[in-house]
């Protein structure tokens, strides 16, 4: 008898008895994504998907990458170990960054910026009131980079991240300064910086200009790196924002590839090559809720990513089609018993571990409730170290591949965000899929879902909804210092005094120049930013010339159409 | 069902058919509070965020399960001042405010707020807030005038009931 025989008489036969006695405790196992988990995976489901070992997961570092995208992945090169820190007035934060280099194996600092700095007002403009050095430190100059970096070298760190983006020339203008000043040359050091504005349109809200213009922003970042500063890391194009605001993996990482296929078209158009443009990005996928879907979202994007550029795109360099992933986990993280999140951002970073991503972060246990503490981002540190040298985790290639489940589970989020993916290329792409409204709309009915999901109780939260006490939201979280935001005005009406005004209003003016005429902003920029204007007055010009985004949010939902 | 399983495009064609309720309620720009409760209109709510935080999720989730309740709900988006938002109050003749505001800064901007209300004569509208607030700052918030706080992962229907009491007619 041939095994699926074999398998539906043990369906048929021994199974209903069981269940009798054995009720399972769902009718169904629905995950996040919508995706249905099987009772059992066999040899007869990769059957069934006609699975190829050669042609479906060759090996490590070869087409189509679906296994790794280097032949010995952990064993020569391990993930990155990363930490998203920023408070306060860049003192403060300098004093907190030697603190985590003291801890030993960090490998980048991720520069968590504050709002205003975010959003390219300084921290003397009306809409920074109140807001200075809250969710990040307070960035207003070089100057406060210096102070930011001092007695920390670039090039002491493997990576240096900085998120950017709503003004990534500004950002790796930044960058570039600083280098400088510490004497270093672009070669000598690694920065990342995030600048993918397209997702903050619809998913994080840190959106300046409206959207071609800033489209412009973010390409002329990347071709400037591809031309001068081919090894560092110029833009994340992210699923995670638009995963956490709703829309479920599978989607948000479709709309991640439909935006990257959209920052990849100008810059085809721009002229450059996509062998030299396309192995300088990167994806941030992000799962919290499922740990084997995270697992194969990372193995189906590779997959996806290769023949995406190789089949569509036409690129011909190894380098364009080995997609590199970088990952911040989270897991399903509750503000009651905030100390039960390290079990859970384990289990999402041991996912993406499992999943063979490139550059790691772990959130603290208590980012949930505000700014991280120290002792708390000094755990999340020490996981990923724990998870990289400890309990064999990192001794093979792809551990999980060749498990029926797996290797099923991962054909098939394959096929969904391929079939998410091309809906909204055939809506017109990334920037008709925004301004249509439809990014937003899937975002928030999968918010609605997710809501209801958790309230009858079919998602569980312990502590939360299943096995809850009478603990409360613990008190006592992290406060800013509160003269931040008076010392920071200080130091940026000392700078304004200090710095060479005639060359700030000159190097100005020459922006406003490029910005209308459509060169590249980052030489400007880079010159502004030298001469000490800061990011408030840059984008200010920027405001002049390309106006501000005007978001078509205001909705009014009517019970009538609900 | 989602926007995949929409086959016949129903998703879509709600979303369109939502812009009629505008032009509706538009038509009607004297109707005041007092008016539309004899009118046995229903209550409207007005959704906000203020600050320059980005992440409206919760405000979203709560929009809709008001709508979903009965009520009516304008949703302004993201950073809009206190003066904008006291003005959408007014146009829309809302019948309570619900601010979120994730980033910490809720006691400098929620001071603002009470002040823009005070200014637009809107003093004794309910004003309730959601976001990452301390417990600590509970307390100020409510000397300030806001009517009640709702802290993270407090169940959706608990804001809805109470919304509920707060915009029907007793």
């Amino acid at each position: 008898m041939s095994l699926d025989k074999k398998l539906e008489k043990w369906q048929q036969q021994k199974l209903p008895k069981w269940l009798k006695d054995h009720p399972e405790s769902k009718e169904r196992y629905k995950t996040d994504v919508g995706i249905e988990i099987e009772r059992l995976y066999t040899p007869c489901d990769l059957d069934r998907r006609n699975f190829d070992y050669e042609r479906d997961l060759g090996f490590p570092g070869e087409y189509p990458f679906t296994r790794g995208i280097t032949p010995t992945m952990y064993r020569s090169s391990p993930y990155l170990v990363s930490v998203y820190s920023g408070f306060g007035t860049p003192e403060q934060s300098n004093q907190r960054y030697k603190k985590i280099l003291d801890w030993g194996g960090v490998d980048e600092i991720a520069i968590a910026a504050d709002l205003p700095t975010q959003l390219g007002y300084d921290s003397d403009q009306v809409m920074s009131k109140g807001e200075v050095g809250r969710v990040g430190v307070a960035i207003d100059s070089l100057r406060d980079m210096e102070i930011l970096f001092e007695d920390i070298p670039l090039n002491k760190l493997k990576r240096v991240s900085l998120l950017g983006n709503s003004f990534g020339p500004i950002a790796l203008a930044l960058l570039i300064a600083l280098g400088r000043k510490q004497g270093l040359q672009t070669s000598e050091y690694l920065v990342n910086l995030q600048n993918d504005i397209l997702k903050e349109y619809v998913a994080r809200g840190t959106y300046i200009f409206p959207i071609r213009p800033s489209v412009r922003l973010a390409t002329d970042v990347v071709a400037y790196c591809a031309d001068h500063i081919p090894h560092w890391y110029p833009i994340n194009i992210c699923a995670n924002h638009i995963n956490a605001a709703g829309a479920g993996s599978t989607r948000a990482t479709a709309f991640a590839l439909a935006n990257g296929m959209c920052y990849l078209s100008h810059l085809l158009e721009k002229g450059y090559h996509i062998d030299a443009v396309a192995p300088l990005l990167t994806l941030f996928l992000d799962e919290r809720a499922d740990f084997f879907v995270s697992v194969c979202n990372f193995r189906a994007t590779r997959r996806i990513w290769a023949r995406l550029m190789k089949e569509t795109l036409k690129a011909e360099k190894p380098e364009s089609m080995a997609l590199k992933i970088y990952a911040y986990a989270h897991g399903g993280e509750t503000m009651l018993e905030p100390m039960n999140n390290t079990v859970r951002i384990t289990l999402a970073a041991l996912a993406y571990v499992l999943g063979g991503v490139q550059f790691l972060e772990n959130a603290s246990y208590d980012e949930v409730l505000g700014t991280p503490s120290e002792n708390a981002a000094k755990i999340a540190a020490r996981t990923q170290q724990i998870l990289m040298h400890e309990l064999g985790i990192t001794n093979t290639v792809d551990p999980l591949g060749g498990s029926y489940f797996i290797e099923s589970l991962t054909h098939q989020i394959e096929k969904e965000i391929l079939e998410e993916f091309e809906l909204v290329q055939e809506k017109g792409g990334a920037i008709a899929a925004i301004e249509s409204g439809y990014y937003t709309a899937c975002i928030s009915e999968g918010a609605s879902r997710r809501q209801r999901a958790f309230e009858n109780g079919e998602r569980v939260a312990v502590g939360v909804n299943r096995f809850r006490t009478d603990s409360e939201i613990p008190s006592g979280a992290f406060r800013i210092d509160p003269d931040t935001e008076t010392d920071q005005l200080r130091q940026l009406a000392k700078l304004k005094k200090e710095r060479n005004n005639a060359a700030v209003k000159e190097s100005l003016a020459l922006v406003r120049e490029v910005a209308q005429s459509g060169g590249n902003l980052v030489p400007p920029v880079l010159e502004a930013v030298t001469a000490y204007a800061t990011i408030g007055e840059i984008c200010g010009v920027l405001r002049e010339v390309f106006g501000e985004y005007q978001s078509t949010e205001y909705f009014q939902a009517s019970p009538e159409f609900s | 069902m989602t926007y995949a399983e929409d086959q016949n495009g129903e998703f879509k064609r709600r979303n369109q058919e939502m812009d009629p309720a505008v032009d509706c309620i538009m038509k009607f720009p004297g109707l005041d509070r007092t008016d539309r409760k004899i009118m046995n209109r229903k209550p409207r709510v007005l959704i906000g965020k203020v600050g320059l935080d980005g992440h409206d999720v919760g405000a979203r989730v709560v929009a809709r399960a008001l709508a979903d309740a009965g009520m009516e709900v304008i949703y302004t988006g993201l950073r809009q001042s206190p003066q904008q938002i006291t003005h959408a109050a007014l146009e829309e003749a809302v019948d309570a405010i619900g601010i979120s505001i994730l980033s910490g800064a809720h006691m400098a901007l929620l001071a603002a707020v009470r002040q823009a209300m005070k200014q637009s004569d809107l003093d004794d509208l309910p004003l309730v807030v959601g976001g990452i607030i301390p417990k600590e700052d509970v307390p100020g918030l409510k000397a300030l005038g806001v009517w009640e706080v709702f802290p993270p992962e407090t169940p959706t229907p608990k804001i809805v009931e109470y919304f509920k009491k707060l915009v029907q007619p007793s």
